[in-house]
């Protein structure tokens, strides 16, 4: 048996990726995270960079995003104005969390 | 092999249109993608319902799985004897093969068939969840997971895996937080990079702690004379018990911080723990201690509800 022990990563703000690892980790094609990017949905750490990076925090959007895309069929805008959504939805319930953490 | 009938999991005929299975797969994944609902075991049910339109909505996969006529769900079957040139190089055994890993396999999306054979190929993304205590958020902790991932063999045809992988969870994960082990997911073949593996993690509720990111929240019942005098307290936390040097004067409600004995932040600093106030008021049976809250009434001009009376003379 292997006793290997791997570690598992925070997504956060301490590492940044290349838009090529973002391919690879949503499965989305450059040119719709690209769109993604335009229309807001996404946040490089410099847009006016020559070469765009991301903060890990981005690996989970862009995953949502590519499971959508995948299996609704969406185009970059659609996926733009649902991921809006489902942020919203996120936001609402880390709110409702916190209410509940305080009141018991 | 077991057989999966694609078609009642759509809830189609057999002699539905393509227009009529991509209908109802959109209206079945409305309802149950993870992304969406919370329907309960919605993702098992999604995951049932892609699988059956990836083969059904492409006309040479819904062909080869019509030759395989119809079986009860979950029967036991050989496929056909030709099967292993359309889905395999050489001599293959599909006896431990799953269906889906099958047809993923007979070109498409994440299909292993490409136009060049010896391109490498990626191993597979495995997503988990994994479920901690709170202690276990807090200290970090190490897990083992059952993974089985779809893997290529020598004939190009897709096995599942079982591996058990050791993990090792940082201190200080959320509810909710996703992380990524790199390389754990399945092996990538003729070079090509291994999947990794995303954990969903999922902290228990605790009898005591409440959890909003990396702050936490406690009761603190205090007796009444507890608050007004002040009182020192051992609170416990997750890291043991401390002392809580409540100060006199307390009120229900309050917030009474303690700096950095929440969970850990990946920047090495952590949140804080609030222990709530709660007046707790004792069943008084006993003559003596009675007389002692009337003499305490009679002695007190404290008026809890003064702000009624402010109210009621602004009435008009």
């Amino acid at each position: 048996m292997n006793h290997e022990i791997a570690e598992a990563l925070s997504l956060d703000e301490r590492a940044t990726l290349t838009l090529d690892q973002l391919v690879e980790m949503s499965e989305l094609p450059a040119e719709e995270l690209r769109a993604l990017v335009d229309y807001g949905a996404l946040a490089p750490v410099d847009p006016a960079a020559a070469t765009w990076t991301f903060t890990a925090t981005w690996v989970v959007v862009a995953r949502t995003a590519g499971r959508l895309r995948r299996d609704f069929e969406l185009d970059a805008h659609s996926l733009s104005v649902v991921l809006r959504y489902v942020q919203r939805v996120e936001a609402l319930e880390a709110e409702l969390r916190a209410l509940h953490a305080r009141a018991g | 092999m077991k057989y999966k009938d694609y078609y009642a999991t759509l809830g189609v005929e057999r002699s539905a249109t393509p227009e009529d299975i991509k209908k109802a797969y959109r209206k079945l994944a409305r309802k149950f993608h993870p992304d969406v609902s919370k329907e309960k075991d919605a993702e098992e049910k999604f995951k049932a319902v892609a699988e059956a339109y990836e083969t059904l909505k492409d006309g040479e996969k819904r062909a080869a799985y019509d030759q395989l006529g119809s079986h009860a769900q979950g029967q036991d079957f050989r496929p056909p004897p030709d099967w292993e040139q359309h889905f395999a190089r050489g001599q293959a055994s599909f006896d431990d093969i799953d269906l889906a890993d099958l047809f993923a396999g007979l070109g498409g999306r994440g299909g292993f068939r490409r136009a060049d054979p010896n391109a490498p190929i990626a191993g597979r993304d495995y997503e988990a969840s994994v479920r901690v205590t709170l202690e276990q958020a807090f200290h970090g902790t190490e897990i083992q997971l059952d993974v089985s991932v779809p893997e290529l063999d020598d004939n190009g045809v897709a096995h599942r895996v079982p591996r058990v992988v050791t993990v090792r969870i940082p201190r200080g994960v959320t509810d909710g937080q996703k992380l990524r082990v790199p390389g754990k997911g399945g092996k990538g073949v003729r070079g090509g990079r291994a999947g990794d593996l995303y954990l969903d993690i999922a902290v228990t509720p605790h009898r005591l702690f409440r959890a909003d990111g990396r702050d936490l929240f406690v009761d603190l019942p205090l007796a009444p004379w507890e608050a007004v005098l002040g009182a020192s307290i051992a609170l416990p936390t997750p890291a043991g018990t401390v002392n809580l040097k409540v100060p006199s004067g307390t009120r229900a409600g309050q917030q009474l911080r303690l700096a950095g004995r929440g969970l850990a932040r990946p920047d090495g600093s952590a949140g804080n723990l609030f222990a709530i106030v709660q007046i707790s008021v004792p069943t008084v049976t006993d003559d003596a201690q009675r007389t002692l809250y009337r003499q305490l009434a009679d002695a007190s001009n404290f008026n809890p509800r003064a702000h009624f009376e402010r109210e009621a003379t602004h009435e008009p």
